[in-house]
């Protein structure tokens, strides 16, 4: 659908865009994501030619755009900037309306386009088409510069960090409206952001770019799985580092699991289990650094012989443990493969910070399966 | 003085003959230099001069090339309301968000569409509020017409302060006020009105 090939764009005493190499499938929805300056902007203008590239070309259905009258190729794509623009001077209609206007589409058309746009997106028609912008709220003006984008069918669309402005809320459902929407029409397009979980929730593939340069350009599992090198890995974030495309160890572990000091005594520490309900506690000294286990059963056969969990707590085998670091997935591996019972999780100077169990690993699972049900 | 309705009516007329030849020029001009901006600051230079320029100097000058006559005087009035009028449209225009003229070119409006569909709308306001310091700048310079042989509320204003009779240089002046005053009110009235409901002062615009 889109190709760019050998791309430069370079102002005076600047590269903005440095031999750009891309090309974008019908009904792609990719993502370019980056630090601000890296090129984004002048990548996605210079597709519908507000921006000429210095060298290189890029293609739309095997055309040229260079071939084309720019303003015809306008009318052609979808454009969504960053600033909304929104023409305060037109109704939502009017605005909606503009490039139908312009493609001289007759009215009866160009209205009933505007009405099933609107409902598409939950807005009543009958009170939004004849207000004003500044009669709306942002995450609505928002939809209608996506609506204005979409008016004329196009076969692509760009979106300049068409959410940029908005708060949290109104980012994630206006994502959601956008992904549902692209499946639905699967309209080939362009989105720029520099919001990693944006771009990660909205791709089919994202490319990331540096200074001009695209460093990698893969589907977001693959991008979180294997970053191409540490400017990727820093710009995905720690947390989501080496996560499965599910997530963290961290966010699957019991935050709080049970623990003792060594000096208990055992009867103190079977009356925990009980209250606690645990078949096993965990071993930890003043700074929570884990020392080992204790079973109950091993309490319950030793306490005769012995006075502290200290004295008993290494008769059972050594503990297998995983870095907080580590992907759920790994921690899956770890407690199916070598049949665990429970994993315990350690940061990087060995401080207990929490504890997979198979019960906590069948919630995520559940979790990942069915939405959110509840732990 | 019958008359004076007649004077009132002519004053008035060649006002606005003067703001609309200021339009006509004017208005093409300011979108003209909002295009080339490099022409912008040199012709806002020779408005301001122009405005400088005394007027019963101006309307000197221009008796020598024009003679004697109300010509004269409605080339005066149209150069003192070139300065408000290509001042507003420039300043009107160009001070549009840049948004809105990205998102309009990214639409595929023509430079054309461009400027009838989104920025002259946009600045009308302004554009108008210039139109109105010009009309009331223009009424009152056009008392100085009797000065050249032009007609309007002038002549009583002047002859009466030749004779020293005081009514009769109020028989112009008070029209001639309350003239000033209508415009001022009627246009502003105007400028309301060719708002769109969507720029009103009270909750302006997010773009
Ligand atoms: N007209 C220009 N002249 C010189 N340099 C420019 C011009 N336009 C953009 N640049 C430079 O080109 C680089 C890329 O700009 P671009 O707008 O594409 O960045 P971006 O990735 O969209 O950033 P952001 O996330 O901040 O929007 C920037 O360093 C910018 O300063
Ligand atoms: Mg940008």
């Amino acid at each position: 659908m889109v190709k760019f090939k050998n791309v430069v764009k370079a102002y005076e005493n600047h590269v903005a865009v440095k031999n750009l190499n891309l090309e974008i499938p019908e009904g792609e929805l990719v993502v370019l994501i980056g630090p601000s300056g890296c090129g984004k902007t002048t990548t996605l203008k210079m597709v519908n030619r507000l921006i000429e590239p210095t060298s290189g070309s890029i293609f739309i259905r095997d055309r040229n755009v260079k071939d084309l009258n720019p303003v015809a190729l306008r009318r052609e794509i979808g454009y969504v900037i960053q600033q909304i623009g929104l023409f305060p001077n037109m109704t939502i209609e009017q605005n909606i309306d503009v490039v139908p206007r312009l493609l001289g589409w007759p009215a009866e058309k160009r209205k009933r386009r505007v009405y099933e746009l609107l409902e598409m997106v939950g807005m009543d028609p009958e009170i939004y088409a004849h207000r004003y912008p500044n009669e709306l709220s942002g995450g609505q003006q928002q939809r209608i510069g996506v609506l204005r984008a979409l008016a004329a069918e196009p076969p692509l669309i760009l979106m300049d960090e068409p959410f940029g402005a908005l708060d949290p809320i109104a980012r994630e459902s206006l994502q959601d409206e956008l992904k549902n929407l692209h499946s639905r029409l699967n309209i080939t397009t362009i989105f720029v952001t520099h919001d990693m979980d944006e771009a990660l929730k909205l791709a089919d593939r994202v490319v990331v770019m540096n200074q001009g340069e695209v460093v990698q350009v893969a589907t977001p599992e693959t991008l979180l799985r294997n970053p191409a090198n540490d400017f990727v890995a820093s710009f995905i974030g720690k947390n989501r580092l080496n996560g499965d495309s599910l997530q963290s160890v961290v966010e699957i572990m019991l935050p709080d699991p049970v623990t003792v000091h060594p000096q208990m005594g055992l009867a103190e520490g079977l009356a925990l289990m009980k209250r606690k309900k645990v078949d096993t506690v965990l071993v930890v000294d003043e700074q929570r650094r884990l020392l080992g286990s204790v079973a109950v059963e091993t309490l319950d056969r030793e306490h005769k012989r012995a006075r502290t969990i200290g004295e008993i707590m290494n008769q059972d085998p050594p503990l297998t443990t995983i870095r907080s670091q580590a992907s759920a997935k790994e921690a899956f591996d770890l407690i199916i493969g070598e049949k665990l019972k429970y994993l315990p999780v350690l940061d990087e100077n060995d401080v207990l910070v929490g504890l997979v169990t198979r019960n906590s690993m069948v919630s995520a699972l559940a979790s990942a399966v069915w939405g959110d049900v509840g732990e | 003085m019958g008359d004076i309705l007649a004077l009132t009516v002519e004053h008035l007329m060649l006002s606005a003959a003067g703001v609309g030849l200021a339009l006509v020029v004017g208005i093409p001009l300011a979108i003209l230099i909002t295009r080339y901006r490099t022409l912008a600051g040199f012709t806002m230079a020779v408005t301001d001069v122009l405005q400088t320029i005394p007027s019963m100097a101006l309307l000197a000058a221009l008796m020598i090339y024009l003679g004697l006559g109300n010509q004269t005087l409605v080339v005066t009035l149209m150069i003192y309301s070139l300065l408000p009028i290509v001042r507003n449209t420039y300043t009107g225009i160009t001070g549009i968000d840049k948004g809105l003229i990205e998102a309009g070119k990214g639409m595929g409006m023509t430079r054309w569409q461009l400027l009838r569909m989104v920025q002259i709308p946009v600045a009308l306001p302004v554009i108008m509020a210039g139109i109105r310091v010009a009309m009331v700048t223009a009424i009152g310079i056009a008392t100085l017409g009797v000065l050249i042989g032009g007609g309007g509320l002038g002549a009583p204003i002047w002859r009466g302060m030749q004779i020293v009779d005081s009514s009769m240089i109020l028989s112009g002046a008070i029209p001639a006020a309350l003239i000033a005053i209508l415009c001022e009110f009627g246009l502003a009235k105007l400028e309301k009105a060719v708002t769109p409901r969507g720029m009103k002062a009270s909750s302006p615009a997010k773009s």
